[in-house]
């Protein structure tokens, strides 16, 4: 299987803008499945089209294996990349459109025929061949999409936004297929996504970025519990933030001062992040301050309280019967265990 | 999916109907004239090729003018030229079109430059094109006289026919050069409204440049193609003024035997000239309905 190296990848478009992607440094893993994660416009497209051929960077490099490959010609990369819009060849039948890669590298007829239909039984469609994409629902034509790639075994499989065009319902099929296909095969895939949960349930690792730059790359639960700035920690969603002042492991804030043992900082001006399910009601003892509970609701599987605590207000997510135990406008103590207490250095200016 | 609802007029008709039908009316007196000097025209000529000719005492309908002018062998080689000229042509300037659209698709910043070639190109008559590759290419032309300067032919007078030549390369010339830009304004906005993603999937499957626009690009635009150079070839094959200024003697261009046939002193010639026209009318419409078909098979697959 093939590692991909992305260094100081960059790729400007226009001299007047800023780059589309900007001294991407990547390591992407043989055999695994990694997602390029960010919002749309972060020049996650224009990452796969540059590994794929099909765009040439301004500078830096892409090896595969630690090989350049910038002056190989798509065809000759082994890389192939499943496009967000199918594009599948609409003149074609949809046995022409599978076995093209295989008719480009003229294998014979009947070899291409019998590889087509096991392709079709890998992506749960079986006799399709004769019809045309057109007679495709967007599921099922995303499915050729990817057998179309499949055919010609590639060494790296580049998915744009595979799932984003998809119902619910068939974006939890595909997330399904596209994991068993990849484990089965064992081929180092890429795929974008602008959603975060589904990098997270779907990817080995996540690289994350904005506005062209890489952000953070690791596995999913990191993003979680260790994000690397607040912007990270913001696009992940549904943490609590209190700026403060860190130093010796503890974090002095407005409203009182915490043990935390984990931070991404040494020292200096910072703020203290926790998710809300880490904050608790009720029982006082250390890390606890007093706090007003402001409004509840209560969703079956929990309840979510907003607490203000002096300036500030934060959000709790709780058992759902805490919502007995409490009422609107009650002091409560707070309480936020330290070891899930993340320090993280403080917002960037443009913030 | 939408539901798309249908307002209905006071009368009962949709508004589309309705719309519709006020076209039709505010376009009546056009079409009518149209149609009466059309489709008279058409109509008169169809009766004088069948040798219906009142005026000079000509009464029954028969098909001799069609006989004579099927078993004349300068009818048969001017039909022979003219397909020739309309096809060759066609073929030529459809090629060059597609391939020139495919060059400017990429640098296609120069987008405004392009336009003005192109549209430079299309608004010089085929009149004076015609002037264009008399000028240049006859015996006595610019390309002949530099030649001779250059040494690369002894006088002028070897430089190769290519006016008023039995091959018809000056007629060829002068429609070639006029219709590139036509065909490839066309290809051009098909190219750029299809966008280059197709061939990426062609490039990235494992197709090379060549296989990625033989299988991808070629058949995306084909039905573009198509029906651009059939309205070329209708065109060429009826046209007069160009084969009458840089045509050969012998055989002659069908549009320009017709019109000899029909200004001949001998009335008689008449009925033969409109049974030509009809041959070129038939020729036209039978391409126009070959590129309705083609096309329509293009849009629905
Ligand atoms: N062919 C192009 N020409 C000019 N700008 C482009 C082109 N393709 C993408 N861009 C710009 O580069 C940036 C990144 O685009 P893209 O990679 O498509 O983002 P994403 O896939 O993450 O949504 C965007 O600002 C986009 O406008
Ligand atoms: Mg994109």
């Amino acid at each position: 299987m093939t590692q991909v190296t992305l260094s100081g990848l960059t790729k400007i478009f226009d001299e007047k803008s800023p780059p589309a992607v900007d001294q991407l440094d990547l390591e992407i893993e043989s055999g695994k499945l990694t997602a390029l994660l960010g919002p749309s416009g972060c020049g996650k497209t224009t990452t796969m089209k540059m590994i794929a051929g099909l765009l040439r960077p301004t500078s830096g490099d892409i090896s595969f294996d630690g090989d350049s490959i910038l002056s190989i010609p798509p065809e000759d990369r082994g890389a192939v990349m499943v496009f967000q819009n199918y594009l599948l060849f609409p003149y074609m039948t949809i046995a022409e459109n599978i076995g093209f890669g295989l008719k480009m590298r003229k294998v014979d007829r009947k070899e291409i025929r019998t590889r087509v239909t096991d392709m079709l039984d890998l992506v749960q469609l079986p006799g399709f061949e004769d019809r045309k994409p057109r007679q495709l629902s967007g599921g099922q034509q995303q499915r050729i999409a990817l057998a179309r790639a499949l055919i010609v075994q590639p060494n790296v499989l580049l998915l744009d936004e595979p799932l984003s065009n998809l119902d619910a319902h068939l974006r939890d099929e595909m997330r399904e297929l596209i994991r068993r296909i990849q484990t089965e095969m064992g081929i180092t895939t890429v795929f974008v996504t602008h959603d975060q949960e589904e990098a997270v349930v779907l990817a080995d690792r996540i690289a994350l970025l904005f506005d062209g730059r890489l952000q953070q790359f690791d596995v999913p639960d990191a993003f979680f519990e260790s994000p690397q700035s607040v912007e990270i920690a913001k696009f992940f969603g549904g943490t609590n933030f209190i700026p403060g002042h860190y130093e010796g492991g503890e974090i002095t804030t407005s409203i009182g001062r915490f043990r935390a043992p984990r931070s991404a900082v040494d020292g200096g001006d910072a703020v203290l992040s926790i998710r809300p399910e880490a904050v608790t009601l009720g029982a006082a003892g250390g890390n606890s301050v007093m706090g007003r509970i402001r409004s509840h609701v209560y969703v079956g599987r929990y309840a979510r309280f907003r607490v203000t605590l002096g300036d500030i207000e934060v959000e709790a997510v709780t058992d759902p019967g805490q919502v007995k135990m409490f009422n609107d406008g009650d002091e409560v103590p707070v309480t936020f265990d330290s070891n899930k207490i993340w320090v993280i250095g403080p917002a960037a200016a443009h913030e | 999916m939408a539901v798309r609802t249908r307002r209905l007029t006071g009368t009962g008709l949709s508004e589309k109907a309705a719309r519709r039908l006020t076209i039709t009316v505010l376009l009546a007196p056009a079409i009518l004239v149209i149609l009466l000097l059309f489709m008279g025209g058409l109509v008169t000529g169809f009766l004088r090729s069948l040798g219906y000719f009142p005026l000079i005492g000509l009464n029954d309908f028969n098909f001799d003018a069609y006989s004579i002018i099927f078993t004349d062998n300068g009818f048969i080689r001017s039909f022979i030229l003219t397909f020739h000229i309309a096809f060759t042509s066609t073929l030529i300037a459809s090629i060059l079109a597609v391939a020139s659209a495919m060059l400017l698709r990429p640098a296609f910043r120069g987008k405004r430059f392009v336009q003005f070639i192109f549209s430079l190109n299309l608004t010089i008559p085929h009149l004076v094109g015609a002037v264009g590759v008399l000028y240049l290419f006859s015996g006595s032309g610019l390309v002949s006289r530099l030649a001779t300067g250059a040494g690369l032919i002894d006088s002028p007078a070897g430089f190769p026919a290519m006016v008023n030549d039995p091959w018809a390369i000056g007629i060829i010339i002068q429609y070639v050069w006029k219709e590139i830009p036509f065909i490839g304004v066309i290809v051009l906005a098909i190219l750029l409204s299809v966008g280059e993603d197709y061939e990426s999937v062609a490039r990235s499957l494992g197709a090379n440049r060549w296989q990625a626009f033989r299988n991808v690009t070629l058949p995306l635009i084909m039905p573009g193609v198509v029906s651009a150079s059939v309205i070329v070839f209708a065109f060429t094959f009826g046209a007069f003024e160009i084969p009458w200024l840089l045509g050969s003697t012998f055989p002659k261009a069908l549009p320009v035997l017709a019109f000899e046939s029909y200004t001949d002193v001998d009335l008689a010639a008449r009925p033969q000239a409109m049974a030509m026209a009809m041959v070129i009318a038939v020729m036209s419409s039978l391409m126009i309905l070959a590129y309705m078909k083609v096309s329509r098979r293009y849009v629905r697959s």
